[in-house]
């Protein structure tokens, strides 16, 4: 399974990156939403993206909103990852298209649980 | 009906929150220690305990604005800034440490904590993206909510400050 990380912060897609790679993952990264949408541009299709809110260029919300504009992209699943964590904005995120939420810090056992939940553990994780 | 002094007055259109009425000293500590145990490792504990004033501090912060305006900084030494990004760099910390590697990832933890701090105030508020740098001046004292702890040994201090001046007294 694929995954695309996107954060402006590297540290934080090693972190990102370093958890879905342990549970099977193969991964790429992008430091903004639009990087990202070059990726998807490019061909690379992942099952699952994880995307931060706060980033410079493009916002994470106004990715999940360019990513559900296009309907080719429909199966892929949204995890916003981010420290905004005011309830209004997650439900801003998740009315714009969001699967998931998970709000930063966060352990890699709440990565794994809210994949477990979305069917999307590759299966030498779920063993 | 008696006219008792609710305070409601204070807290009316023309007045604005104060950060010592909305967060207390206990909660951006747990949110620090959250923080901390999350991306800079697992054992990493804060300790409580005011340090001397780091020789060469460097600051990360993000700005919050709403309700309640201003910014939620991060201060300690420019050395453990380093030590602090290498242990969230992880295996991919390189051998020698650029300028922004550190203020990626102190500027990181800045966000992380600053969002949590929002949260726990009174919103909408926005945040803005992370900076590095020296730490923007204390406006108000009254306004202002700091933690002294120590990491490894060195003292790191949190401070959740208004952005504004005090408000004129009344004559
Ligand atoms: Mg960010």
């Amino acid at each position: 399974m694929r995954a695309l990380v996107i954060d402006d912060s590297r540290a934080m897609r090693r972190i990102v990156s370093g958890i879905l790679e342990g549970l099977g993952y193969e991964t790429q990264q992008a430091g903004h939403g639009r990087e990202g949408l070059d990726v998807l541009d490019g061909g690379w299709l992942p099952e699952l993206v994880c995307v931060d809110w706060n980033m410079p260029v493009m916002d994470g919300l106004q990715f999940v909103s360019a990513v559900r504009s296009n309907p080719a992209w429909r199966s892929m699943t949204i995890m916003m990852v981010t420290s905004e964590s005011e309830q209004t904005q997650i439900v801003k995120a998740l009315a714009a298209g969001a699967h998931e939420y998970v709000i930063k810090p966060f352990t890699a056992d709440a990565i794994r649980d809210k994949l477990a939940l979305l069917g999307l553990l590759p299966q030498e994780a779920s063993l | 009906m008696t006219a008792t002094d609710t305070g409601e007055r204070r807290r009316g259109s023309d007045a604005r929150p104060l950060i010592t009425d909305l967060i207390d000293e206990a909660t951006v500590e747990s949110i620090a220690q959250e923080a901390w145990v999350a991306l800079v490792g697992e054992d990493e504990i804060l300790v409580p305990l005011p340090g001397d004033a780091p020789v060469d501090p460097v600051s990360s912060w993000v700005d919050v604005v709403g309700p309640w305006t201003g910014s939620i900084v991060l201060t300690t030494g420019r050395r453990t800034a380093e030590e602090l990004s290498r242990a969230l760099l992880r295996e991919a910390s390189p051998e020698v440490l650029e300028e922004e590697d550190v203020v990626d990832a102190f500027g990181e933890i800045a966000n992380v904590v600053g969002g949590n701090v929002k949260a726990a105030l009174p919103g909408p508020s926005g945040l803005s993206l992370p900076e590095v740098g020296e730490a923007p001046a204390v406006r108000n004292p009254g306004d202002l909510c700091r933690i002294d702890v120590l990491w490894r040994g060195e003292p790191v201090s949190i401070s959740v400050q208004g952005a504004l001046p005090p408000l004129p007294t009344a004559p």
